[in-house]
């Protein structure tokens, strides 16, 4: 205890409150330190070494993200009869169905009537004639000005070829409150 | 003569009542804050807890949350503190009494206009400084009261220095005051609206200097000076070590400042800012664990106290809490992993850390210990004070580990990228719907904090109804002149004698940093570069956009892409600073509850806007997004455009004459437009190019659209060229 008194420092006292006058923790003065150290060679790199900056190192990323992307001619481009096939797949017609619930009927509507956007059921079409090739180029890309979404990158290409062959499955399904046509009649 | 005027002894009453008046409103306004802050959690668990009513819709609730637990609990439990301690380490009665009381009803008074206002929507739109410029100003006014009423007691103390509770106490009270101003400086358009004169990365800059600083200022800085003082009286211990107290203290306030932009890592903030901002952070780490260390090496040899007394196993925790959040946060700060917390739960569940844990914990230990000594008795039950304890301590638990887990969970969701360059989790919901069994963990830990505060306040309720009748303040005997030291005094200590010289230079301490960051960016257009140039929102853009800041579509919403590939590849083009230039205020927003819209317009058809905003999930079936019915009954005021409109050309944005002139007429004939496109679409509501949802999505649609420069090609072809 008598140790404890000598650590007192004399006339501070404050309501009762003591002070002790014990150094500064090593540890906790080598950690501010280091953090002042590192600091200082965050700046330096980064500021005035050359270190990348975000835009650069973004660019790097990005360009990594883009060599991952197989190139688009490397999957040749399937024929419609071949996608004709490949569409009857009962199987790939329930991943399409899927597809569609969840990520188109909240526009083109449950049964395909049309809401927001045109209904997929009928005769008429904006893009294309109708066909899988056709579907699959807009569904691709999208049409930006009129709130079609691009889907390339969201889904895969299997899961758009089995949407587009679910389209096709349900045309002239006629069903109730159809949105009125829109875009040209293909017979 | 001077010696013997020393010797002699006068009687001083020290003012309990007014803090026995801040306590209750302490404990009455944490009530609100919990239950406002349990609700918002069961509204993102469930969203029918949003009830489609305007009012407590999450959007209006969480800011209501935020400043009730800020400004009225927080607030109110540091100014009963600060009159309590302030008295007895100075040995004088409070200044004045009558400044006294009118900050008490003038503090209340802000804080009931703030419950009425935030819900009824009005809010500038910047977190934790939503009130409008009127509660603005009384808020400086009420302050100054408090600074006015803080350093005349200092002056006629009676005890010639001034104790390290007091130093926090001053740098608090000088920082606050500068940092409320300078951010609150806008330009009224009517009697509750305003806009700040600041834009874009400038109010980016000031609002997170602000508000990182009100961590720092309004829930750091005075609780430390609470701990400072609390901890020693009720474990009756000398504190560890006076050189740790003015080493932390000042390189605490200094540092501190510069922290503002870790908020804003990876952003369009130029690279500079964001660099000081992290490093100063990192900075920040030992400063703040050497207040943890006094606080807690202030018990050693007293240890065993923590097992038998309630009050001190709240302050002991609360400052264990302390170390934690201020670990966390340099970490946070860094770079690398901000990139994966930013926008997430894990912030949420930061900040929970330091508000429940720190300020919490240092509110109730503070709360166990002034009441029976304010009311002039005991506790009514130690063992309840202990319920609380555990009670609460483990609802923070649960609210803390779930909020990491949440947002580590979301965060690595977002930036996955699988070997073909692309998003494994496209999908925004899809996120969602994995975090939401952790919302209905974190809203259970909210309700147990909550039932271990009823607990308290039981107690409370007791202990009060308890007291003897006879109420009378403390009187204590103290020397009539200060005494003088017979050695002569050098360093710090001579400056704790010294209140001016040491409030100029705590001043100057958080001015320089304040200076540094702020000033370049006061002038804006060095940053703008002409290929990226925008035009300013149309007239109907500019009413769709109060709306979205009324309805506080920020607190879910972020508008800033930031220079991360997983944001790129979900959202488009990193934002640019001329895309917020204009943005009075901004609108970057600090969570992604939802997804980032800064280029949400023309991803979707208006119809698909109008369906989801009056029910998200007639388009996006498992959005927890709440309902708008109110916004399709509404009507946009189309009036009061024109003034608008002139308010922000005053303030910088370049609108022609012709638009000043005919503002309204403009924003009718473009709000007709779409109506009319919906109409054609089945929508069938009269009146409906007066409705609040044709404004809202016009600004909507006009986010990410504004460039002047913009080829026709969509974002994302813009994103894959970069
Ligand atoms: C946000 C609403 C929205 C979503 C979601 C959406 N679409 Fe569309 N879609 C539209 C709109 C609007 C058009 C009309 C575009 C135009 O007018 O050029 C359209 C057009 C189309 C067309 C061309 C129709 C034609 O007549 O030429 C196809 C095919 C199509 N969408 C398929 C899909 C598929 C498959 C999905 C789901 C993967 C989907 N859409 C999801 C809004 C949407
Ligand atoms: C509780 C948080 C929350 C609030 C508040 C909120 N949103 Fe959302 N928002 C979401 C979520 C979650 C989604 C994603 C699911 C969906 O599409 O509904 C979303 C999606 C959106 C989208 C679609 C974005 C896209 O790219 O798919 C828009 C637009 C939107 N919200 C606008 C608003 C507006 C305007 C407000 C204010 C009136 C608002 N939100 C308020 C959570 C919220």
């Amino acid at each position: 205890m008598s140790q404890e008194q000598d650590l007192l420092i004399k006339g501070h006292e404050y309501d009762g409150i003591k002070e002790f006058d014990n150094p500064l923790p090593g540890w906790w003065l080598i950690t501010f330190y280091a953090t002042i150290i590192f600091a200082f060679i965050y700046v330096i790199h980064y500021e005035f070494g050359g270190g990348p900056t975000l835009s650069q190192e973004l660019e790097v990323a990005m360009k990594e993200v883009q060599a991952a992307k197989p190139a688009a001619s490397a999957a040749p481009q399937e024929s419609e009869e071949e996608l004709m096939k490949k569409a009857q797949d009962p199987k790939l017609l329930a991943i399409g169905a899927e597809v569609f619930t969840g990520k188109c009927a909240s526009c083109h509507g449950n049964e395909l009537q049309g809401l927001i956007g045109p209904n997929l059921t009928d005769k008429y079409w904006i893009h294309g004639k109708g066909k899988i090739t056709d579907m699959l180029t807009v569904i691709k890309a999208g049409v930006a000005d009129k709130g079609m979404p691009p889907w390339d990158g969201i889904l895969k290409q299997d899961e758009m070829i089995a949407v587009s062959g679910f389209i096709l499955s349900k045309k002239g399904s006629n069903p109730a409150n159809p949105k009125a046509p829109q875009g040209e009649p293909v017979e | 003569m001077e010696n013997q005027k020393s010797l002699q002894l006068e009687k001083v009453t020290y003012d309990d009542k007014i803090v026995k008046a801040f306590v209750l409103a302490m404990l009455t306004f944490a009530g609100v804050a919990f239950l406002a802050g349990l609700l918002a959690a069961l509204q993102l668990a469930y969203w029918p807890f949003n009830m489609n009513l305007e009012w407590i819709t999450f959007g209006r609730l969480r800011p209501l949350h935020t400043n009730a637990a800020i400004f009225a609990f927080a607030g109110n439990a540091v100014f009963a503190g600060v009159y309590y301690s302030t008295q007895r380490l100075c040995k004088t009665r409070l200044f004045n009494d009558t400044l006294s009381w009118l900050h008490f009803w003038g503090w209340q008074a802000i804080i009931l206009s703030a419950a009425i206002t935030l819900p009824l929507g009005y809010s500038q739109g910047k977190e934790y400084a939503e009130l409008e410029w009127p509660i603005d100003i009384a808020i400086a006014v009420i302050w100054v009261v408090f600074a006015v009423n803080f350093f005349g007691t200092l002056a006629k103390r009676k005890e010639k220095h001034i104790y390290v509770a007091i130093w926090f106490y001053i740098a608090t009270i000088l920082t606050v005051a500068m940092l409320h101003i300078v951010n609150s400086i806008e330009y009224p358009v009517s009697f509750m609206k305003s806009y700040p004169v600041w834009a874009g990365i400038q109010d980016a800059l000031v609002q997170w200097w602000y508000g990182h600083n009100a961590v720092a200022f309004f829930l750091t800085t005075p609780f430390l000076g609470l701990m400072y003082y609390f901890i020693p009286k009720a474990v009756n211990r000398p504190v560890y070590s006076y050189r740790l107290s003015i080493v932390h203290f000042w390189a605490l306030i200094f540092l501190y400042i510069w922290a503002g932009p870790h908020h804003l890592l990876n952003t369009a903030m130029p690279d500079w800012a964001q660099t000081l901002g992290m490093v100063f952070s990192v900075m920040l780490w030992a400063p703040s664990w050497g207040g943890m260390i006094n606080g807690l090496l202030t018990l050693r040899g007293v240890w065993h106290l923590i097992r038998t007394e309630p009050i001190v196993k709240f302050l002991v925790t609360a400052v264990t809490f302390y170390g934690m959040s201020t670990f966390e946060g340099p970490l946070l700060s860094i770079k690398s992993v901000n990139n994966l917390g930013h926008y997430t739960d894990w912030i949420i569940g930061h900040v929970h850390g330091g508000a429940l844990g720190w300020n919490g914990f240092m509110a109730f230990g503070m709360a166990y210990y002034l009441i029976p000594k304010l009311w002039r008795t005991e506790l009514h039950s130690k063992s309840l004070a202990n319920t609380h304890f555990w009670v609460a301590l483990l609802g923070i638990l649960l609210y803390y580990i779930s909020m990491w887990a949440s947002g580590i969970t979301q965060g690595l969701m977002w930036r996955a990228i699988d070997v073909q360059g692309n998003l494994v989790y496209p999908d925004f919901v899809e996120t969602v719907m994995k975090i939401v069994p952790l919302y209905w963990i974190r809203a259970l830990g909210g309700l147990l904090f909550l039932i271990g505060f009823l607990i308290m306040i039981y107690n409370v309720i007791k202990t009060i109804q308890g007291a003897p009748a006879n109420q009378y303040d403390t009187e204590v005997q103290v020397p009539v002149a200060v005494g003088h030291d017979t050695h002569p005094e050098k360093g710090h200590r001579k400056l704790e004698g010294l209140v001016t010289v040491f409030s100029v230079l705590s001043l100057i301490a958080v001015l320089v940093g304040s200076v540094i960051e702020i000033y370049p960016t006061l002038n804006l257009s060095k940053y703008v570069k002409e290929e990226n140039a925008v035009e300013p929102y149309t007239p109907l853009e500019l009413a769709g956009r109060d709306i979205y800041i009324a309805e506080g579509c920020y607190v879910c919403h972020s508008q800033m892409i930031r220079q991360l590939p997983g944001d790129v590849l979900r959202y488009g083009k990193a934002s640019t600073i001329e895309e917020s230039m204009y943005d009075h205020p901004f609108q970057w927003g600090s969570k992604r509850t939802g997804p980032d819209l800064a280029r949400t317009g023309k991803k979707y058809p208006d119809l698909w806007h109008y369906r989801h905003m009056i029910d998200p999930r007639a388009v996006t079936p498992k959005s927890i997004m709440p309902n708008y019915p109110w916004l399709a009954d509404k009507s946009t005021d189309f009036v009061g455009l024109r003034k608008k409109v002139a308010v922000m050309k005053a303030l910088g944005v370049p609108y022609d004459d012709n638009t000043l002139a005919q503002a309204d007429v403009m924003a009718e004939k473009q709000a007709k437009e779409i109506a009319e496109g919906l109409k054609a679409q089945g929508v069938t509501q009269d009146g409906l190019e007066r409705k609040q949802v044709v404004a809202l999505i016009a600004y909507l649609q006009s986010l990410g659209q504004k460039g002047k420069n913009k080829g026709v090609k969509d974002d994302k072809a813009v994103a894959s060229s970069l």
